[in-house]
């Protein structure tokens, strides 16, 4: 009888690093846009089958799917899985759903790296959609409460008393909220007031907002995207990206987010917009990915989670990443010098300037991180290739989104200077004061005969 | 004080009912009783608790994951009735309707569970003159199952306006609303969008139909432009909102200001007790403040500690 490895063997052997070997997504859609039509499963099949057409994946069992979607209606309960058996996958791909808010799918390449490095599969793609023009519009709790309360009752008496204890406006359909559950308050309201205590400027948000649009377009111009992006709907770029936005465009929005107060600078230009759009990420083993002559654009190397206390105000709604990315950092022995790109998603420009302050404020980081300072960051490494506020921000794609693109862009920068090393940081701030933060590392390129 | 058992809870409904006639009756002959407190304690054995009223009253409230536990002001609904019954006795100095709810304190020695066999005590006390009438605090006592004695105890102080009687001792004179918080309001943690059925909504799971709630046609007999939000509604809205997680044991403690008129948005902040530290933690207890977000008047504040 062969004998299996003992547990302290098996503990002991070197974990795996999972390699991201491609992405392709949709152009993200504006809200009533080229989408508004195309519900979840439409567009995350889209980016899958995309997937599997680029990497010729036709027919294949992949180790496992993980995907997901903010928005989601109650018939979507196995969306995932859904979207497998219509993306040519082989039927026998298992799949499953995952959430963790705007940090969904950089939690999902963490599920499948993670699995990967442990050897329970040799690939897996990791995907997220979301869809706010056909977003799971209900009925009212009291409505539904009573319809199920009227299905349980028995006598006719029973039932006339609760059709009348309902009320006009319990007959009124419900849309999603994206208000915060426990405070009431929308993303947008909790930054604004992230937004004073941190005393940033309309001017610099505008900064980051403009950079964002010269910086998508730059990269469609350059053609990054053509191993990244599958047209759908007739949409071949972002249609929120404004190529020829200015400063002084951007300057002329009325502000509204925090408009109770004097002072408000967030605007529609430098927020998020709602968006449509799905994106999937391919991940396996170097060796999975050599044996059908794939590369390997970088390394997932570690990954964090962290949140914050923002119900009793002890903490801005959108700092996680203060606290996520100086752990993660921590824990790996490095600091922001040692990395060739960072991205922030850009929920609004002000999270990723308020962030960028926290790092390096000493005292914030000593009292409410307890480490170090991480030191002022060096702008130009920052989404060099854009981010939510031009491309928008379909909750559960973004993740998927910015692996994919940093791993693309880390990739470059290794092959450009092989003998440097090239890593990269994201930082994705989430509802419920939540924060995922991922590091990735391009290796050497692999010569035929390496292994 | 004489122990008094009643049956059951007393109707809220009919408490108003009587109060109204006796008011009615008044206007014809004006009160000329004695000026003391009853000296009476009203008792309820085995109050039930009702599963749907208290799923009902944590919807209502906001409670974003319904427990078997009885929120604090739930217990405060439970007891309530039995405390009215006590001021709407004939020989209660003071006339149960248009008293004003100036402030409230809870203290919970332990949580109770949907399942216990509750038993009200309620009486009134410290009667006092105030510089704008007569105040007056309404004490109710709950205990459970387990034989550990008084597992809540709550407070109530109103105040009848203008309403002056012979040979009291003055009322200590305690801070307005929101006076611990300084002159300038702090940035909200959370916004309340109250509709114009929140009063409506909050009677039916807490059976508090005082007609100032009710809607603008009924708060306008009484002086006020609009309905009211209960004073106990925000109160505890406040209390959901502060508290992490599983606090059971603490001290609640809230002080009214401005009435909150509906449909109406409140900004609500909440901070860790004794200063504006906001690293310092909630381990010493919370306050909370709640103000009208367009004109800043001041609602209610208070304070959340634990106990023990």
């Amino acid at each position: 009888m062969a004998r299996k490895p003992a547990p302290a063997e098996r503990s002991t052997a070197p974990v795996r690093k999972a390699a991201v070997i491609g992405g392709n997504r949709i152009p993200f859609g504006k809200a009533g846009g080229a989408y508004a039509s195309a519900a979840n499963l439409d567009m995350l099949t889209a980016a899958l089958t995309g997937l599997v057409a680029r990497f010729a994946l036709q027919g294949e069992r992949i180790g496992d799917v993980a995907g997901g979607a903010v928005l989601k209606h109650s018939r979507d309960f196995n969306l995932t899985r859904e979207a497998v058996l219509g993306s040519g996958l082989d039927p026998h791909t298992s799949a499953f759903d995952t959430q963790r808010a705007c940090g969904t799918s950089v939690e999902a390449v963490t599920a499948i790296a993670n699995k990967i490095a442990l050897g329970q599969i040799e690939t897996g793609i990791a995907a997220g959609t979301d869809s706010t023009s056909d977003a799971p519009i209900v009925v009212s709790d009291r409505l539904r409460r009573t319809l199920m309360k009227l299905s349980r009752s028995k006598s006719v008496a029973e039932k006339v008393k609760l059709v009348g204890s309902l009320r006009p406006g319990d007959l009124a359909p419900v849309a999603p909220s994206v208000n915060e559950p426990r405070t009431g308050m929308s993303m947008g309201e909790h930054q604004a007031i992230t937004t004073r205590r941190w005393s940033i400027t309309r001017e610099a948000q505008d900064e980051v907002a403009l950079a964002s649009h010269q910086n998508l377009a730059r990269a469609y111009d350059d053609g990054l995207f053509d191993d990244l992006i599958t047209p759908f709907r007739g949409l071949t770029r972002d249609q929120s990206l404004r190529p020829d936005t200015s400063a002084e465009k951007l300057a002329k929005l009325t502000p509204v987010f925090g408009t109770s107060s004097p002072g408000a600078t967030m605007t529609a230009g430098n927020s998020t917009p709602l968006s449509d759009g799905a994106a999937a990420v391919l991940l396996g083993t170097d060796e999975w990915a050599a044996e059908r002559g794939l590369p390997v654009l970088a390394h997932v190397v570690d990954a964090e989670a962290a949140a914050v206390d923002f119900v009793h105000g002890a903490e801005g709604l959108l700092m996680g990443g203060a606290y996520a990315v100086p752990r993660l950092l921590a824990r790996q022995g490095l600091g922001l010098e040692d990395f060739t790109f960072i991205e922030i998603h850009e929920a609004f420009a002000s999270t990723v300037l308020t962030t960028v302050a926290a790092w390096a404020d000493e005292e914030f980081m000593q009292t409410k991180v307890h480490l170090p300072a991480l030191g002022e960051l060096d702008r130009s490494k920052l989404n060099v290739a854009g981010s939510s506020l031009a491309a928008g921000h379909p909750f559960a794609a973004t993740g998927a989104r910015i692996v994919a693109t940093l791993a693309t862009l880390l990739r470059r920068a290794k092959d450009a200077e092989p003998d440097e090393p090239a890593r990269g940081l994201i930082s994705v701030c989430a509802a419920g004061g939540q924060a995922v933060a991922m590091i990735l590392e391009a290796p050497a390129a692999a010569k035929d005969g390496d292994r | 004080m004489a122990e008094q058992t009643l049956a059951a809870v007393p109707s809220l409904s009919s408490l108003y009912a009587n109060a109204l006639g006796r008011s009615a009756r008044l206007m014809v002959r004006p009160l000329t009783q004695s000026t003391t407190l009853p000296d009476v304690v009203y008792r309820v054995a085995d109050v039930p608790v009702d599963a749907e009223q208290l799923v009902s009253y944590q919807r209502v409230l906001g409670d974003v994951a319904a427990s078997d536990r009885l929120p604090a002001g739930f217990v405060h609904v439970l007891g309530f009735p039995v405390a009215m019954a006590v001021m709407a006795r004939e020989d209660f100095p003071l006339p149960l309707l248009g008293m004003v709810h100036v402030a409230n304190r809870v203290d919970q020695l332990r949580a109770l569970h949907i399942g216990e066999a509750l038993e009200v005590r309620a009486w009134a006390e410290h009667l006092a003159a105030h510089r704008k009438g007569t105040q007056v605090e309404l004490v109710v006592e709950v205990t459970g199952s387990a034989t550990d004695g008084v597992a809540w105890r709550g407070r109530s102080t109103y105040l009848a306006r203008g309403r002056t009687l012979p040979g009291l001792p003055a009322a200590p004179e305690t801070p307005s609303a929101g006076t611990a918080w300084g002159q300038k309001l702090p940035q909200p943690t959370a916004q309340w969008h109250l509709g114009a059925d929140t009063g409506r909504r909050y009677a039916e799971v807490s059976g508090d139909r005082n007609p100032i709630h009710m809607g603008s046609v009924p708060a306008r007999l009484f002086g006020f432009k609009r309905a009211i939000a209960h004073g106990m509604y925000t109160a505890a809205r406040a209390l959901t909102a502060a508290v992490t997680g599983g606090a059971e044991v603490f001290s609640w403690d809230v002080t009214f200001g401005k009435p909150v008129l509906l449909p109406g948005r409140v900004a609500f902040a909440v901070r860790p007790a004794g200063g504006s530290g906001v690293s310092e933690g909630t381990a010493a207890g919370v306050e909370y403040l709640g103000w009208n977000a367009r004109s800043g008047a001041r609602h209610f504040s208070g304070s959340v500690t634990p106990l023990r």
